[in-house]
C-alpha cells in the first residue's frame, strides 16, 4: 500500500521534496531547477505572477505533467507520477480553481465518486459516517445530501477538499483557493485550512496576488518569477511590500492617490433603471445616478448583486425594462451597442477571454473589434489592415503588452497582457464614458497597478469613468463617488473622499441604506 | 514508443502552415485509397487496376472528365453554401432544399415568359438566362432566410429548420413537376419541361459557364472573409457571438445575412445542375439524387475547414471519385453503391487525419536512461 509512506508522519517531518524540477515547453522554460520542501502541518504558499510557472509546478506535483529533469520525493522515497492517479495513491490531493464536480449529483455522491472502495454498489451509509467524521474534525459545515448545483462557490470548494481528504490526501494542493469566494466565505475557508494544518496535513495554496491572505495564513512562502524560485521566506518576516517586490521584481505601489480633476458636464445619466437577469428576475431595481466628466464613479458589491446586468444594460447588451439612460444628453436607453460605441462609450467587460476578446483572433483582429465600424479603418467596407496593424503595433508598444508580435493570437496572451491589450484598444478610442467591469480581477500585482493607473489617466483626460469592482479597497482608493450595490439596488451614493471602509462594507452586505449624497 | 536512442512522442502543434495542411490531406487521401483497396481485394479485383480505371475515367477520359467537371462545380457551390454560414458558426444542412427552390425559381422564369411553343421565347435569351440566374439565387436565398431569420431573432436551431425545409422542398418539387404540376413535362414522364435550346446555359471552353461562376464565387468569398468589414463581422460572430455582440455586431441580422448568402449560392447550384449541365436541362426524375449529393457540400466544407479556396481541390476530388467510382462499378461488375462507399471512406479518413492538424509526431532523442515508474525501493 503506497500510502503507507505517509502514515505515521509527525508534525515537522518532511513529506514532500522537489529537487531541481525543470520543465520546458516549446520556446518557454516554465520551471527552472525548482527546489521545494514541504513539512507536515505546514501551510506553504507558492506565490507568483501569472506565467511565473506556478501552474506547471502544480501540474507536475499532481502528475498531470512529467518534469524534463528533477526528482520528486514523497516521505523520503523517490517517486514518479505517470498520471494524477499515481499522485493520489501517494496521498496528494488537488483542488482545482475550476471546480470538477458533477452538478446534478449530491455532495456525498461527488465525494465517493472515483473512490476505489466505492465499487459497483455504493455503500453510502459507511461513507457518510466517515465523511461526517471528517467534517466534525475540521469544522466543515456542508449538507451531504444537497445537490452540488445548489451550493455556493465556497461550499463547492469544501466538497472538493472533502473529496481529497476522503481519498486519504495528506498533502493538499489548493489552486488559488480564494479566487471565487466572497469575503465571509474566504474567512471560513482560511479557518478550515488552519484547522487542517493543525492535523499534520501539509497544504500548498497557489496564490497570485492575494498577498494579505498569504501573510495571514501561510507559514512559509516560496516566490516564483519567470520559472525560478526567487525567494523562500518565513511569513513572519515578510510584508506585503517585500513579497510583492520578490514577485514582480521591483517596488510596487499599493495605494494610488486620488487625483483632483475639475468636474465637467454630466456624461452618463441613469434614471430609475431596471433590468432583468438571464433567469428573468429583476437584477437591477431602479438605479439612478449621474457620472460627470473627469470623475470616477465606483460601484462596489459582491458579485451577483446586479452589477453585471447594470453594465450590460448601459452598454446595450441587455434590454432595459424601465427607466432611461442618457449619454451626453442623448437618450440611448434602447440604442444598439454599436451606436453607443460611436457616441463615445468604451466598455471593458469583466469576461476578458470570452467577451472582451476572441481566443483565435490575432491581436490585429482583436484591436479591430472596436474599430471595424470606423470608416477611417474600413473605408468602403474594406478593412485597411495596414492601418489596423500600425495601430495595433503602436498600442502594443505604448501599453507594454508582452507579445512576440501583432500576429499572435489572443489566446496566447497571459491574463494581464490580454487585459492591457483590451484596455489599450478601448482607451485609444478616447471614450467620453468608460465603463470598466471588474477591470483588475484575476490580475497580478503589477498588472493591477497598471490598469488602475490607466483608469486614473482616463479620468485626467476628462472621461467619465464608471468602475464596477468587487474589491472594496480598489473602489475606495480610486473613486470620487462610491455606490454600494446590494441585490440590484444602489444602497447610497457616498463621496469617495472620507468614505469609511466599514460603512461601505455594511451597505454592500445590505445594511441600512446610507444617506444620499447628491453628486 | 521507443526506437533505439529515439522516442516517438505526440506533440501539440503551435502553428500549421497551409503547405503542411495540404500535405497531411494528401497523405489522408493515399491512406483512404489504401484502406478502400480491401473492398476491391475482397471482390477479387486488383486495386491498382481499379484505381487506374477510376482516375483515368474521372480525370482523363473525354466522356468522364466533363461529368467530373459538372459534378465538381455542383459540389463546390454546395460547399460554398455551407461555408458561408459555417464561418458564422451556423450549420446550413439545407443546401438540398435551397437548390430545389433555386431550380424551381429558375424554371419559373421560363414558365412565366415562355411564348408559344413554335417561336420559343419572347424575351431575348441572354436576358432570360440572367433572370434565371437571379431567380435561382433569390429562390435559394429566401428559402434559407427562413432558417436565418428564426435563428437570429428567436434563437431557433438552424440545423433543425434547414433539415425540415429540405423535406418540404423535396415534395414541392415533386408537386411541381409530376403529373398535373405546373412545370410538368408534356410527355408526363414525372419530370419538368425541357428548357428551350436558346435558354440553356452557354458553354465556355467546352464547359457550362457555371463552372467559372463557381470558381469566381470561391475567390469572392475568400476575399469577403479576408478583407471586408462584413466578413470580419461574420468571423467574429462565428468565433464568439458574445464577443461580437459586445463589439456592436447586429447579432439578430447576421444569421439572416449569412443564410441569405449561403442560400443564394445553393440556389445557383440548383441552376447549375438542372439548367446548365449538358444532357439534363430539366428538373430530372431523379432530382433527389442531386439533392442528396448536396450533402457532400457539408463534407467538403468541413474538410476544407471553411476555406473557400481549399474547397476547390476537395470538391474536385470528390466529384471525380464519385464519377469514376460509378464507372468502375459497372465496368468491373461490382456491387451497387461503390461510389458512395468510396466517398464515405475518403471522408472518414480525411476527418481522422485532421488530428494531425493539431498534433505532430516528433522524434525525441533520449540520451538519458528513462526514469522508473512508480517507487524505486
Amino acid at each position: 500500500m503506497p500510502q503507507a509512506i505517509l502514515s505515521g508522519i509527525k508534525r515537522g517531518d518532511v513529506v514532500l521534496e522537489l529537487r531541481g524540477i525543470t520543465k520546458r515547453f516549446p520556446g518557454v522554460l516554465a520551471n527552472d531547477q525548482i527546489d521545494f520542501t514541504m513539512r507536515a502541518g505546514e501551510i506553504h504558499a507558492i506565490l507568483g505572477e501569472n506565467g511565473a510557472g506556478k501552474s506547471t509546478l502544480m501540474n507536475i506535483l499532481f502528475g498531470l505533467l512529467q518534469p524534463d529533469e528533477g526528482e520528486i520525493y514523497v516521505g523520503g522515497q523517490k517517486v514518479t507520477f505517470r498520471s494524477p492517479l499515481d499522485a493520489i495513491e501517494m496521498g496528494i490531493g488537488m483542488v482545482h480553481q475550476n471546480r470538477k464536480l458533477v452538478l446534478a449529483h449530491s455532495v456525498i455522491e461527488n465525494i465517493v465518486l472515483g473512490h476505489p472502495r466505492a465499487g459497483k454498489i455504493l455503500n453510502l451509509t459507511q461513507a457518510r459516517a466517515e465523511i461526517e467524521a471528517l467534517c466534525r474534525r475540521y469544522g466543515f459545515a456542508v449538507d451531504l445530501d444537497a445537490k452540488v448545483w445548489q451550493l455556493a462557490e465556497g461550499e463547492k470548494q469544501l466538497v472538493e477538499i472533502l473529496k481529497s481528504l476522503y481519498r486519504g490526501a495528506k498533502i493538499l494542493i489548493l489552486d488559488e483557493p480564494t479566487s471565487a469566494l466572497a469575503p465571509p466565505e474566504t474567512k471560513k475557508l482560511l479557518a478550515s485550512i488552519e484547522a487542517m494544518s493543525q492535523d499534520e496535513l501539509a497544504i500548498v495554496p497557489f496564490i497570485t496576488h492575494k498577498l494579505p491572505i498569504v501573510l495571514a495564513t501561510s507559514h512559509r512562502v516560496t516566490v516564483l518569477r519567470q520559472g525560478r524560485v526567487t525567494a523562500r521566506l518565513e511569513t513572519v518576516h515578510s510584508t506585503e511590500q517585500s513579497l510583492a517586490k520578490e514577485m514582480v521584481g521591483r517596488e510596487v505601489i499599493f495605494r494610488l492617490d486620488r487625483v483632483a480633476v475639475a468636474r465637467g458636464e454630466p456624461v452618463l445619466q441613469v434614471q430609475n433603471l431596471s433590468a432583468r437577469s438571464d433567469r428573468g428576475f429583476m437584477a437591477v431595481k431602479g438605479a439612478s445616478f449621474t457620472v460627470h466628466e473627469g470623475e470616477i464613479f465606483g460601484i462596489a458589491g459582491v458579485s451577483g448583486n446586479g452589477q453585471q446586468e447594470l453594465a450590460e444594460a448601459l452598454t446595450g447588451l441587455r434590454k432595459v425594462e424601465e427607466g432611461k439612460v442618457l449619454l451626453k444628453g442623448e437618450e440611448i436607453t434602447h440604442a444598439p451597442a454599436r451606436r453607443r460605441w460611436q457616441r463615445g462609450l468604451g466598455y471593458i467587460p469583466s469576461e476578458r477571454n470570452t467577451v472582451g476578446s476572441i481566443a483565435d483572433f490575432s491581436l490585429i483582429d482583436t484591436v479591430l473589434m472596436n474599430y471595424y465600424f470606423d470608416h477611417d479603418y474600413t473605408p468602403r467596407g474594406l478593412v485597411d489592415y495596414a492601418r489596423v496593424r500600425q495601430l495595433t503595433e503602436d498600442l502594443i508598444a505604448e501599453y507594454g503588452v508582452a507579445t512576440p508580435g501583432a500576429e499572435v493570437k489572443a489566446r496566447n496572451l497571459s491574463g494581464g497582457n490580454l487585459q492591457k491589450m483590451i484596455l489599450a484598444r478601448v482607451l485609444s478610442r478616447k471614450p467620453r464614458l468608460l465603463i470598466a467591469n471588474l477591470p483588475t480581477q484575476g490580475l497580478d500585482v503589477g498588472a493591477i497597478e497598471f490598469v488602475q493607473n490607466k483608469l486614473i489617466a482616463a479620468k485626467r483626460d476628462k472621461a467619465a469613468v464608471l468602475l464596477i469592482s468587487e474589491d472594496l479597497d480598489e473602489v475606495l482608493s480610486l473613486s470620487d463617488w462610491v455606490a454600494p450595490m446590494y441585490e440590484g439596488e444602489l444602497m447610497g451614493i457616498l463621496p469617495g473622499e472620507g468614505a469609511l471602509r466599514e460603512h461601505v462594507g455594511v451597505l454592500m452586505a445590505g445594511g441600512a441604506k446610507g444617506e444620499e449624497a447628491t453628486p | 514508443m521507443k526506437l533505439g536512442p529515439y522516442r516517438l512522442q505526440l506533440q501539440k502543434r503551435l502553428a500549421l502552415s497551409s503547405a503542411k495542411a495540404g500535405a497531411i490531406s494528401l497523405l489522408a487521401i493515399v491512406a483512404a485509397l489504401a484502406l478502400f483497396s480491401l473492398l476491391f481485394i475482397l471482390a477479387d479485383v486488383n486495386p491498382l487496376t481499379a484505381y487506374q480505371k477510376i482516375f483515368s475515367y474521372a480525370f482523363f477520359n473525354r466522356f468522364g472528365l466533363p461529368l467530373t467537371i459538372s459534378r465538381f462545380a455542383f459540389l463546390l457551390l454546395a460547399s460554398l453554401a455551407f461555408i458561408l454560414p459555417f464561418r458564422a458558426g451556423l450549420w446550413n444542412i439545407g443546401m438540398t432544399g435551397q437548390l430545389y427552390l433555386g431550380a424551381l425559381a429558375a424554371f419559373a422564369v421560363i414558365f412565366l415568359f415562355k411564348g408559344d411553343p413554335a417561336t420559343g421565347v419572347r424575351l431575348p435569351p441572354a436576358l432570360l438566362i440572367l433572370l434565371m440566374l437571379l431567380a435561382a439565387a433569390l429562390g435559394g436565398a429566401l428559402y434559407a432566410a427562413i432558417a436565418g431569420f428564426l435563428r437570429g431573432s428567436y434563437g431557433v436551431n438552424e440545423i433543425v429548420v434547414t433539415m425540415i425545409l429540405n423535406f418540404i422542398a423535396f415534395w414541392l418539387v415533386s408537386y411541381m413537376i409530376k403529373d398535373g404540376g405546373m412545370f410538368m413535362n408534356p410527355g408526363g414522364r414525372g419530370e419538368s419541361f425541357e428548357l428551350p435550346a436558346a435558354v440553356r446555359a452557354p458553354m465556355i471552353l467546352g464547359a457550362p459557364f457555371t463552372i467559372y461562376l463557381a470558381l469566381l464565387l470561391a475567390l469572392l468569398i475568400t476575399f469577403l472573409f479576408a478583407r471586408t468589414r462584413i466578413g470580419y463581422e461574420i468571423k467574429a460572430y462565428g468565433q464568439s457571438p458574445a464577443a461580437a455582440r459586445y463589439a456592436g455586431v447586429n447579432t439578430a441580422f447576421l444569421p439572416l445575412l449569412v443564410f441569405l448568402l449561403g442560400g443564394a449560392v445553393a440556389g445557383l447550384a440548383g441552376y447549375h445542375y438542372f439548367a446548365a449541365v449538358p444532357g439534363v436541362y430539366k428538373i430530372a426524375r431523379n432530382y433527389g439524387f442531386f439533392g442528396d449529393l448536396a450533402f457532400y457540400g457539408i463534407i467538403c466544407g468541413l474538410i476544407s475547414r471553411g476555406h473557400p479556396l481549399a474547397a476547390i481541390p476537395v470538391a474536385f476530388l470528390f466529384g471525380g471519385l464519385s464519377i469514376g467510382g460509378r464507372f468502375v462499378q459497372g465496368e468491373l461488375n461490382m456491387s451497387f453503391g461503390l461510389d458512395y462507399a468510396l466517398l464515405g471512406v475518403l471522408m472518414i479518413t480525411l476527418v481522422a487525419f485532421q488530428f494531425f492538424f493539431r498534433y505532430q509526431i516528433a522524434w525525441i532523442k533520449t540520451d538519458k536512461e528513462p526514469r522508473h515508474v512508480g517507487i524505486r525501493n
